[in-house]
């Protein structure tokens, strides 16, 4: 089983990478763009399916709660 | 015995030994991540450095090592454990410090002396004056400290914030703050004051040139025992 995991950073946690990601796509004449933000993702694959392993995973270590927030997406639906 | 934990990545490790057993009379051990007992300890630290190459979040890959569960183990038994720049970061994400710290606010890799000021309300402050004004060098990339709201006034009734970041008159506000901590905390300690964490590095100001500041921070050692 398969599974992608996005973290994000909770709303209002400032993430001054997006902010100067967001300053060059404006000054580079992407005016109509007015907010920016960015994540990661993981590409996981399980010898047997678990997904509160999975969710476990994604609190314990690929997150940080206190800052960031995870999303689940199953990829192979069989 | 002191304990200083070893990750790959870590370089300021011999930079401690030589700042402690230049200042103490104490011994110094190298105690490598992989180890799953550590015997008799009196102190521990986790040294800067850029343990697993910082992936994922700075810290977070060391957090989980074997030799943590040992340093959690210790430190809830009392032992002092201090985490200098990116064994702060450990520090948090293994949950022995509350907080997290996040990139700086402007994304630059920072390399300067700073100034601090002190409170010395912990054990590991007691040899300075309340609020003297220190001189540490800094050398980091994510040493903007956040904390929930609900959380900073419990630290901060609980007097745990050991150094703040200042300016010459020992003013605390957005111009004296490197990095956008919140309320320009650069270092602080857990609820039972045996764990501090901080960015800035008194190991870099022992009085081998011109800073001499982060002796009495080792001095202070030998009254941890």
């Amino acid at each position: 089983m398969k599974y992608r995991v996005y973290i994000s950073f909770r709303q209002g946690i400032l993430d001054p990478e997006a902010e100067a990601i967001k300053k060059t796509v404006h000054s580079a004449g992407f005016k109509n763009i007015s907010k920016l933000s960015k994540g990661k993702f993981f590409d996981i694959e399980l010898k047997k399916n678990s997904k509160k392993e999975i969710e476990r995973l994604s609190e314990k270590i690929l997150s940080n709660p206190i800052i960031e927030e995870y999303e689940i997406e199953k990829l192979n639906k069989k | 015995m002191i304990s200083i934990i070893v990750f790959p990545g870590s370089n300021c490790d011999r930079d401690l030994k030589v700042a402690i057993e230049r200042v103490t009379n104490l011994k110094v051990e190298y105690i490598w991540h992989k180890t799953t007992h550590i015997k008799k300890t009196k102190i521990i630290l986790i040294p800067g450095g850029f343990s697993f190459g910082d992936h994922l979040r700075a810290g977070v890959l060391a957090s989980h090592s074997p030799a943590i569960n040992e340093v959690t183990r210790h430190a809830q038994k009392g032992v002092p454990v201090i985490g200098i720049c990116n064994g702060f970061q450990v520090l948090t994400e293994c949950g022995l410090l509350p907080g997290v710290l996040l990139k700086n606010k402007k994304p630059k890799f920072l390399c300067k002396v700073v100034k601090l000021k002190v409170n010395n309300q912990t054990p590991f402050t007691k040899k300075y004056k309340t609020n003297q004004i220190l001189e540490f060098p800094i050398a980091h990339s994510q040493g903007n400290y956040f904390l929930t709201d609900n959380e900073l006034e419990r630290i901060k009734e609980n007097q745990q914030i050991a150094f703040k970041y200042c300016d010459k008159e020992g003013k605390t506000n957005k111009l004296s703050n490197p990095n956008g901590s919140i309320l320009n905390i650069a270092g602080l300690t857990n609820f039972h004051k045996n764990v501090i964490g901080l960015m800035p590095h008194p190991e870099r100001a022992i009085g081998l040139r011109n800073l001499n500041d982060g002796t009495l921070f080792f001095k202070s050692f030998e009254d941890l025992l």
